[in-house]
């Protein structure tokens, strides 16, 4: 457990001044309105990113920040808290930001499936959706809390899921993604034609209430009126926090050992003992409740939800997400959500044309970068020490 | 139920599965020969019908006053060369790149360019992203018997259909191409040893699958009389479905799989007629049972693993 | 025989039409070393996967320890004591040194989500008893090896990836280790230090007794006890390694028929 002292303060000041630089760059793109100036923002952000990998500096940083994993996981929440502050009564932006944190639970579940157990998931957001719908329904119900509705609808979504755990765990391969694919078009099928549960027209979701008080009002706190989005904003945050130091820690034990072990070598690792049955229900389960989750706070900070919010287009971004991050690799998916969904939005010059772009974008990467932006990093179980 | 509409539903249902059928065997031509599956086969189908119609576009332009039999030969033609020439393109700038990938990457990557298309049709082609009428180029001709009408462009595209799918069981059985494609298909390393040109067998491959399914698009036009952009992804995902029930890299199973999604769908729609919206909700649920019952198609995959 | 560990009896494997195993029945004695010779396709690995658990035999018995561990689950199979190696190495490419070896030490791993995210008491434990072992087994095979326990498996040589796999299998002390076909894909040299090291092994290897496939005759003359000769699924012959080179029957296996 000896973490070295010597060479942190430089490191700690280098982490700083990182997030600094982040919370500076996430504020300009969410205040810019002209898209020459985002387009500007943008080039000059992969300018600077090209000429500091050039020049070393990237991986100084990076060395930076691994090198103390509590200082950086606390910087990210701060950054996000600073962010919070600055735009406290921006709805648009806070909506935007609740997005990120949510999409990258969802992801952070798929990861464990896809990233850890080799499962791979064509209805994640069909599981998101099942959170969705069960936060419509508990929400007719105005005295279950806010945080039994969240973890409902993560069951529901997990019982859900239970149905296709047969045949995933007969099937491999390409006979495997099938079974995720055919339940996420039968899932939208479904929603579009069942009337009970609003049809292809959706479905209002009520706000949470807590103790009489409704997450849907405005806050005033002093003489600053504060978007009704930040208890969301903050809810998201923490559900984030724990997921992530959920899945780290299922990564750095004999967890993730299993699940890796069990991805790559079915046949060696029933010969170590690896119980595989045992291990792919776990993984596929935990990533389906953690897509109910975080679907079930999405749907109530949207208020209305419809299909559309769960086609398959959506499982696949969600899975393009994970790849674009770089597979197992934490960080790496939180920031690709964060380009993935911040990106269409801000810079409305290419809404039209985002899909394209975007697919495009996912299609030369898999071709010619198939590790992902931050490729995961051989496993450490006790960060900071040197073996 | 009364015999007429009974017939009615078999004859939908054939009609569809002929169109599922061609679909799932390029599905499962491109896995023998690459051992990858192509989702965005779905869309080439949509494509075809695009190339169909812009051949349609221009012919009229040019004579007016065109037979109905001779523009649709011609439109055919023009849909299927240049789907064929577009699906060698596409495998020899994309598809062959991405051999070396995961399966999953493969596949996810085959669903981008699969979006691509589809985005690139509704963004570019005039109009794109409404639907549009598709000519009609069969005779209005249909004979009844009681209630059940049977209409005489469905024998026609039926019949094609069927001459397509023998002829290209006989190009893969007994022509010398047909043989190097399964050799490729079964044992590429030794294709190779034995002089077969594995690129430009793939190649051709891509060619035929994409061709077959640029009839296909022309059929779905003509059976519907409107083709969308949008068409492609569920068709992509059904003939997948079909490929995958019947068996990967089986022909046979690819044709089964293919009527059995139709038959599943009709099934649905004639057994539950208060709620026949839920069609596709059973069939993909059946899907999903036959996946559990038989894990590797119905027609299985021969694998063995050398532990 | 009162200290034969393992008996297997009658064993037999179709697969289809084809036998792979035919009536096979041999022993292992405790702190033997048993080589199995034959030519290719003779059915040594298939007798390997049988016992291992992969393969669910036709008919017969495996008697191990006492115990009729005949058509058990691998991981059961595991759990009773028998560990081996691959003739294709299985080692997880994409995992460190470290995490492959504790793929095998998994009998000692707890599997509960409490000790695992929660309360890592228990975890800190078995990560440094895990560590202490591996770096004792990997010193034993090679010491320069034993620090990179924590780089990628895919980073190193043929023969370290060996040398992980013997220490994969040896880690959860086994009473029987399989080895298949340790040599394939080196050197002789190599092979002859590889051999060297496992026997070297000390406190690890007292009292293990090792079922060897080996095609190299040179090892199996120096390591074997016994050796048991296969051709077309059956025993050919039984015997020292002195015996079965001066058997006609198995110089006509390995060589063909003499022209006379």
């Amino acid at each position: 457990m000896s973490t070295n002292t010597t060479n942190s303060l430089s490191g700690v000041l280098c982490s700083f001044a990182f997030a600094g630089v982040i919370t500076a760059l996430m504020t300009a793109i969410f205040i810019v309105e002209s898209q020459l100036l985002i387009a500007g923002v943008l080039l000059g952000t992969i300018g600077a990113i090209v000429i500091s990998s050039k020049f070393g500096v990237t991986s100084i940083i990076l060395k930076s920040l691994g090198e103390n994993e509590n200082l950086s996981n606390a910087l990210a929440v701060l950054v996000t808290l600073a962010l919070i502050v600055i735009f406290y009564d921006d709805h648009y932006v806070l909506f935007i930001l609740c997005t990120i944190l949510l999409y990258s639970v969802t992801v952070l579940g798929l990861n464990i499936q896809l990233g850890y157990a080799g499962l791979i998931n064509f209805s994640g957001a069909a599981f998101f959706g099942v959170g969705g719908y069960t936060a419509a329904v508990l929400s007719q119900y105005h005295s279950i809390p806010p945080i039994l509705t969240l973890v409902i609808g993560g069951i529901i979504a997990a019982i859900v899921g239970s149905i296709l755990l047969l045949p995933i765990l007969r099937t491999s391969g390409h006979y495997s993604a099938l079974v995720t694919l055919a339940f996420a078009l039968l899932f939208k099928v479904f929603l579009d034609v069942n009337d009970s549960l609003g049809g292809a027209q959706g479905v209002d979701v009520g706000s949470f209430t807590l103790f009489g008080w409704d997450f849907g009002n405005d806050i005033t706190i002093g003489s600053y009126d504060v978007s009704f989005y930040v208890p969301y904003v903050l809810a998201s945050l923490v559900m984030l926090c724990v997921v992530f130091f959920f899945v780290r820690r299922i990564e750095r034990s004999w967890i993730g050992l299993c699940l890796d072990s069990v991805r790559i070598d079915e046949v060696s690792s029933s010969c170590f003992g690896i119980n595989i049955v045992r291990w792919k229900i776990v993984a596929f389960t935990i990533g389906n409740f953690v897509a109910g989750l975080s679907g079930a706070l999405y749907a109530s900070i949207l208020g209305y939800i419809s299909p559309a919010n769960f086609s398959f287009g959506d499982s696949l971004m969600f899975l393009s997400i994970l790849l674009l991050g770089g597979i197992g690799n934490l960080w790496g998916t939180i920031i690709a959500t964060a380009i993935v969904v911040v990106l269409p939005e801000k810079f409305q010059v290419i809404q039209e044309y985002r899909l394209f772009i975007y697919s495009t974008l996912v299609l030369l990467m898999i071709v010619y970068r198939p590790v992902g932006l931050l490729p995961r990093k051989t496993r450490t179980y006790r960060p900071g020490e040197s073996s | 139920m009364d015999i007429s509409l009974l017939a009615q539903f078999t004859v939908n249902g054939l009609m569809l599965g002929m169109m599922y059928a061609l679909v799932a065997v390029g599905f499962t031509l491109f896995f023998g020969v690459l051992d990858i599956i192509v989702f965005s086969h779905g869309d080439v189908v949509m494509v075809g019908a695009f190339a169909a119609l812009t051949g349609h576009y221009w012919l009229t332009g040019i004579y007016p006053d065109m037979s109905m039999w001779v523009e649709l030969f011609f439109i055919s033609c023009i849909s299927i060369i240049t789907v064929a020439a577009f699906g060698m393109i596409m495998a020899k700038t994309m598809i062959l790149r991405l051999r070396s990938a995961s399966p999953l990457n493969t596949l996810l990557a085959t669903m981008m360019l699969g979006t691509v298309l589809r985005e690139a049709v509704r963004l570019f082609f005039p109009g794109g992203s409404n639907p549009k009428p598709f000519p009609v180029l069969l005779p209005d001709i249909s004979a009844s018997f009681g209630d059940f009408t049977l209409r005489f462009d469905s024998v026609i595209l039926f019949v094609l259909g069927a001459l397509l799918i023998v002829s290209l069981h006989l190009l893969i059985t007994k022509t010398k191409l047909g043989m190097a494609i399964r050799a490729v298909a079964q044992d590429e390393e030794t294709a190779r040893l034995m002089g077969v040109n594995f690129t430009l067998i793939v190649l051709i491959t891509f060619a035929i699958g994409s061709a077959v399914a640029a009839f296909a698009g022309v059929m779905n036009g003509l059976y519907y009389n409107e083709i969308n952009f949008g068409m492609g992804l569920l068709l992509g995902a059904i003939g997948f479905s079909a490929a995958i029930i019947g068996g990967l890299g089986n022909i046979y199973g690819a044709i089964l799989g293919g009527f059995l999604f139709a038959g599943l769908q009709t099934l649905g729609a004639v057994a539950m007629p208060f709620a026949s919206a839920y069609k596709d909700v059973f069939a993909f649920g059946v899907v999903i049972l036959i996946m559990a019952w038989k894990p590797t198609g119905l027609i299985a995959e021969k694998t063995s693993e050398r532990v | 025989m009162s200290d034969s560990l393992l008996q297997c009896t009658g064993l037999t494997m179709h697969f289809g039409g084809l036998a792979a195993l035919s009536d096979m029945s041999l022993h292992i004695n405790k702190g033997e070393v048993l080589g199995l010779v034959g030519p290719n396709g003779s059915g040594k690995t298939t007798f390997f996967n049988v016992v291992s658990g992969i393969y669910k035999p036709t008919c017969g018995t495996v008697i191990f320890d006492g115990k009729d561990i005949t058509s058990e689950s691998p991981q059961a199979v595991y759990n009773h004591g028998i560990s081996r190696t691959f003739q294709l190495s299985r080692l997880c490419l994409e995992l460190s040194v470290f995490d492959n070896i504790m793929i095998g030490n998994h009998k000692r791993l707890s599997r509960g989500f409490i000790s695992n995210i929660f309360s890592r008491r228990k975890f800190n434990e078995e990560y440094e008893d895990g560590l202490k072992r591996a770096t004792h087994i990997l010193t034993a095979l090679n010491p320069e090896l034993a620090n990179r326990m924590f780089d990628v498996v895919s980073e190193l040589p043929m023969i370290d990836r060996r040398r992980i796999e013997i220490c994969r299998a040896l880690i959860s002390k086994p009473k029987l280790l399989f080895l298949d076909e340790p040599s394939a894909g080196m050197t002789h040299e190599e092979t002859r230090q590889l051999m060297d090291e496992i026997l070297n092994m000390g406190s690890y290897a007292k009292g293990l007794s090792i079922v060897l496939i080996e095609h190299e005759m040179n090892v199996i003359k120096r390591v074997t006890d016994r050796c048991v000769v296969f051709n077309f699924g059956q025993k050919l012959f039984e015997g020292t390694y002195s015996e079965v080179i001066a058997d006609p029957a198995v110089q006509e296996a390995y060589l063909g028929k003499e022209v006379e």
